[in-house]
């Protein structure tokens, strides 16, 4: 590409990855809906993507700079724009060869503004896509976390555990109520539909469980089951087997904020000196966040 | 009622539910102080299942009263029981008493999870009880369920129901050559005949009825164990129950005990146990199915149909012995006849191929000549022509009744030709000794040309290196 170092200079961000599999992971576990439109927001700090139910549920992907083997920000301010989740995802899917490593480069924006994506070092193909991007309409209702009080309402889970308790609190049928009390140190999901379901999470029973717990004071919240769903039904396996944990919290107005943690790993043998099977480099991971706020009642609030 | 249990238990208890949720869709648990008992009887009326447990089978197990019951849904039952059984480490159930409106289930789970499932009962259960004395079920057989899922294997995966056919086991020393020798029971798949018809008007069925199979068996080879000294019988029931509890035997590691009577009759399932039957087991399961109450073997020459309804009966039906019991029908098609009927051999059938083309035959005639046929020694058929089927017409349905009520002979006439052909076979070929590779045991292309065009497609073409 002869003109490549041309255009480099007006890109507000050239950069490249190496775990194209990784990211995709991490973009599928925000992906509840068939379609959704996601913004995306450059820094120099990294990428991120931001899904949204309007008013109801926010998930954001934070691609920290350190996931990139490259990452040229050239922009000034924090450029934003919008584009299919879907079409995204599947794009990048193109790219990822299971079993190779492949570098693949971001570029943004494209002369028409577009995303622009490109195989580097693949020696006997080229792999070539534009993304057409939106101008976002509106920012994002801002989902302002705020700590309920000076003692953060907390609790780390296994991921696989509140997959599975969430799995199974379909069965009533109806909205989730979420409670933490400080004695005993519990967490309590329950459910009320057409057959009620209450699930326990002891903190002192088995600290392989609940790893870490923050209350000072009983509070419970209701969620609509579809959105605290979302914030788990598309974990990746690889989330699943790492045996990693997951971070709840509960903010101000009863707002959930929950946290996994997705690695994104390059696709090559193992470390001959790590044994672990969860290590990981701390760079190689992408942070997901959700936010659901509770249901509110008699109100227009979520649908 | 409170119990609580783990472990292998536990095992056993979540592979009967799994067992009961593919009979009906309503439990019932009914526990007293000797014993909780857990049965299901399905919504067409057809299949009762229950299984019962002694109080050393659980961990806890305790009754206020003498006797507690309640009814929920088993799909209820199966959610709770989604979480693997792997990672629970005991189950414990509550009920307080009759009357409650729910029934608490709770889980600890393995991994620190605890679960609580409130189900709620059913108001105004219908609890049916059923006994049925299998003591009263002359014939049966004992068989593995690695066999038996070996025998059923070479049978269509999607066929809905099957027939046994029973036969003594010969003393005799058996000649290869002459006969089937040995194989006194027959497997034989049966297809619906109206759903056949149905499947060529809508081009898509789920009764898939291209694949018909007759699978021959020497009781000594396959069954553990095999009773039956009487004459001929056939039993047709429904092959998914049948799969049901035989997973549920080879999950437990027990064989399965079949005990049947004849056509018409409910056949009943229960685990072989051990040595003595229930004795070393604190656990016990009986699976009722109704049978078809056409016969296979005369086509529903077998008198007043019992009700077909499980439910009710508590005892054999009120089926008369009938001469039509010695038919030589059935022998040819199965080829046994030398034990039984020697004038089939002897005696040619006149007029029976143009009873035969006649699109309006039906298998009644067939059988009813028969019948004349052991009368008379001369081997015409005096009833024949002047048989109406409506005086064996069994529309008379009890309420409720399962579809097996449903196979009157106005049925069998609409779409029959395949099991004519059948009865073509077997007739004309008299005089030969009836073998395994009898062909009248085989439906082939050259059968096909004696029936009407029109209908060729219900008959089954043979397989190519017969045509």
């Amino acid at each position: 590409m002869s003109s490549a170092a041309a255009v480099d200079t007006e890109a507000d961000l050239v950069c490249e990855l190496d775990s194209v599999r990784g990211i995709v992971d991490a973009l599928c576990s925000v992906r509840w809906k068939r379609f959704q439109d996601a913004l995306l927001e450059l820094s120099q700090h990294g990428i991120v993507i931001i899904v949204e139910e309007t008013g109801c549920l926010q998930a954001k992907v934070y691609l920290q700079r350190e996931l990139f083997i490259k990452y040229d920000y050239a922009a000034t301010g924090r450029p934003r724009f919008g584009v299919s989740l879907g079409l995204f995802i599947d794009c990048l899917n193109t790219f990822s060869v299971l079993g190779r490593s492949n570098v693949l480069e971001l570029r943004y924006p494209g002369p028409d503004m577009q995303l622009m994506l490109r195989s580097v070092d693949s020696p006997d193909a080229c792999i070539y896509a534009e993304i057409r991007t939106i101008i976002p309409e509106t920012i994002s209702w801002d989902y302002n976390f705020e700590p309920a009080g000076s003692t953060p309402l907390s609790f780390t889970v296994k991921s696989a555990a509140l997959k599975e308790a969430i799995d199974d609190l379909e069965w009533p049928g109806s909205s989730i109520q979420i409670s933490l009390q400080p004695s005993p140190p519990s967490v309590i999901f329950r459910g009320e539909g057409h057959g009620d379901l209450q699930i326990d999470f002891n903190y002192y029973v088995n600290t392989d469980l609940l790893i870490a717990f923050s209350c000072d004071r009983q509070v419970s919240h209701r969620y609509k089951y579809k959105f605290l769903r979302a914030t788990t039904s598309n974990i990746p396996a690889s989330v699943l087997k790492d045996n990693r944990g997951s971070k709840a919290t509960i903010g101000r107005g009863g707002m959930l904020k929950i946290q996994h943690l997705v690695s994104v790993a390059k696709p090559s043998v193992p470390h001959p000196h790590i044994d672990s099977a969860g290590y990981q480099q701390p760079s190689r991971i992408a942070y997901i966040e959700f936010f659901v706020k509770p249901e509110v009642e008699e109100k227009n609030g979520c649908v | 009622m409170e119990f609580s249990l783990s472990g292998t238990a536990l095992k056993t208890f979540a592979r009967s539910i799994t067992c009961l949720a593919r009979i009906g869709n309503e439990l019932v648990l009914q526990s007293s102080s000797s014993q909780l008992c857990l049965h299901t009887l399905n919504s067409s009326r057809s299949a009762y299942q229950s299984i019962t447990f002694k109080p050393d089978f659980f961990d806890v197990f305790s009754v206020s009263g003498s006797q507690v019951q309640c009814s929920v849904l088993l799909k209820a039952i199966c959610s709770v029981l989604r979480t693997p059984v792997a990672s629970i480490d005991h189950l414990a159930v509550q009920l307080a008493d009759s009357d409650a409106s729910k029934v608490q289930w709770a889980l600890d789970c393995s991994n620190g999870m605890k679960k609580t499932y409130w189900i709620t009962c059913n108001i105004e259960p219908d609890i049916q009880h059923l006994s049925l004395d299998r003591r009263k079920l002359p014939s049966s057989f004992v068989v593995r369920p690695r066999d038996l899922n070996r025998l059923l294997a070479n049978f269509q995966s999607t066929l809905q129901e099957i027939t046994i056919i029973s036969t003594q086991q010969s003393a005799l020393p058996l000649d290869a050559a002459d006969q089937i020798g040995g194989k006194a029971v027959e497997f034989r798949s049966y297809i619906d005949p109206t759903k056949a018809k149905v499947k060529l008007q809508l081009l898509f069925s789920e009764n898939d009825s291209s694949l018909h199979t007759q699978l021959w068996i020497d009781p000594a080879e396959e069954f553990v164990q095999y009773t039956h000294t009487r004459d001929p019988v056939d039993v047709t029931f429904g092959v998914r129950e049948l799969k049901a509890f035989l997973s549920f035997c080879e999950g437990c590691e027990v064989d399965i005990h079949l005990y049947f009577d004849k056509a018409g009759e409910p056949i009943l399932m229960a685990p072989k146990f051990g040595i003595d039957d229930g004795s070393f087991s604190n656990f016990d399961a009986t699976l009722v199915l109704a049978t078809m109450l056409v016969s296979q073997l005369r086509g529903g020459n077998s008198s007043e149909p019992p009700a077909a309804t499980t439910a009710q009966q508590g005892t054999k039906g009120n089926t008369s012995e009938h001469p039509s019991d010695h038919t030589r029908i059935w022998s040819e098609l199965s080829g046994s006849a030398v034990r039984y009927g020697n004038a089939a051999q002897d005696q040619p059938v006149p007029g029976e191929r143009n009873q035969n083309t006649n699109e309006h035959t039906t298998i009644q005639r067939i059988g009813a000549m028969n019948i004349s046929m052991d009368k008379n020694a001369g081997g015409v058929p005096v009833h024949g022509k002047d048989f109406h089927p409506a005086e064996t017409d069994d529309t008379r349905r009890p309420e409720g009744s399962s579809k097996y009520a449903d196979h009157s002979l106005s049925v069998l006439v609409k779409a029959h030709k395949l099991t004519l052909s059948c009865y073509n076979c077997s007739i004309e070929t008299n005089g030969h000794a009836p073998s395994q590779h009898h062909p009248s045991n085989w439906i082939d292309a050259e059968e096909d040309d004696d029936d009407e065009g029109d209908d060729s497609e219900l008959c089954v073409q043979s397989t190519p290196p017969y045509s």
